[in-house]
């Protein structure tokens, strides 16, 4: 075991943070740390399986922290099951969306083209920095 | 499959609460009211012509995939974590 990572196995044996925070710190150890022998051929990007989302905000003088982490698999599995939502459900949710000042026409959103994005999220990172609170939204 | 659902509960006062919570014991201890729902889901997609089969698999297909996901919200001092395994 190196020295860093037995740092944090420490800092979380103290309770000077979390369980979620030390798996945080040990994968960005993870991640600073070469993966290859120099002159090795680099490995190919590991397809990524869950869509991270971190809140870190300050309200009313307290720290609040949202970190939220979804399998991109129940994504999939959400919009084939949303496929079977009927045509007139769509239509009535459109109908309300539009009064809500939405403009979105749900029944034009096909399940494919949704299945096309969840693909391609891996490549997207969102990032809101504010001067109260930070989103960061990512693949990993 | 989720096997385990853990849940921790930190609040300003007192001790953290942690529960481990199996999924198969609950679901079997659950099996009456599932059996229930599973039937009224079925009432349902009859009534919204749904094909059964397929609302059946996606229905699967999404608690199949639950596995993995972990939700961490914390406001001061009191959190809460629920992680599935």
């Amino acid at each position: 075991m190196n020295e860093q990572r037995k740092d944090i196995l420490d800092l979380l044996a103290e309770g000077k943070i979390t369980a979620v925070e030390a798996e945080q710190l040990i994968a960005a150890l993870e991640r600073g740390q070469p993966t290859a022998a120099p002159g090795a051929e680099p490995r190919p990007k590991a397809k990524a399986k869950y869509l991270r989302v971190q809140v870190d905000a300050v309200e009313g003088g307290e720290q609040a922290r949202v970190n939220v982490r979804v399998p991109l698999q129940l994504l999939r599995a959400g919009v084939k099951l949303a496929a079977l939502i009927p045509p007139q459900a769509l239509s009535q949710a459109t109908v309300e969306l539009n009064k809500s000042g939405v403009p979105f026409d749900l029944t034009q959103l096909k399940p494919e083209q949704l299945e096309e994005l969840i693909e391609h999220l891996d490549e997207v990172t969102v990032e809101v920095d504010q001067p109260d609170a930070k989103v960061r939204v990512f693949c990993e | 499959m989720p096997q385990l659902v853990t849940v921790r509960v930190e609040r300003p006062a007192g001790r953290p609460v942690r529960l481990w919570v199996p999924v198969l014991p609950i679901a079997l201890v659950l099996l009456p009211v599932l059996v229930l729902a599973a039937g009224l889901a079925l009432v349902a997609a009859v009534v919204y012509r749904v094909n059964v089969l397929t609302a059946l698999a996606g229905g699967w297909r999404v608690f199949s995939a639950l596995r993995g996901t972990q939700i961490d919200v914390a406001h001061g001092r009191t959190a809460v974590l629920v992680a599935i395994r």
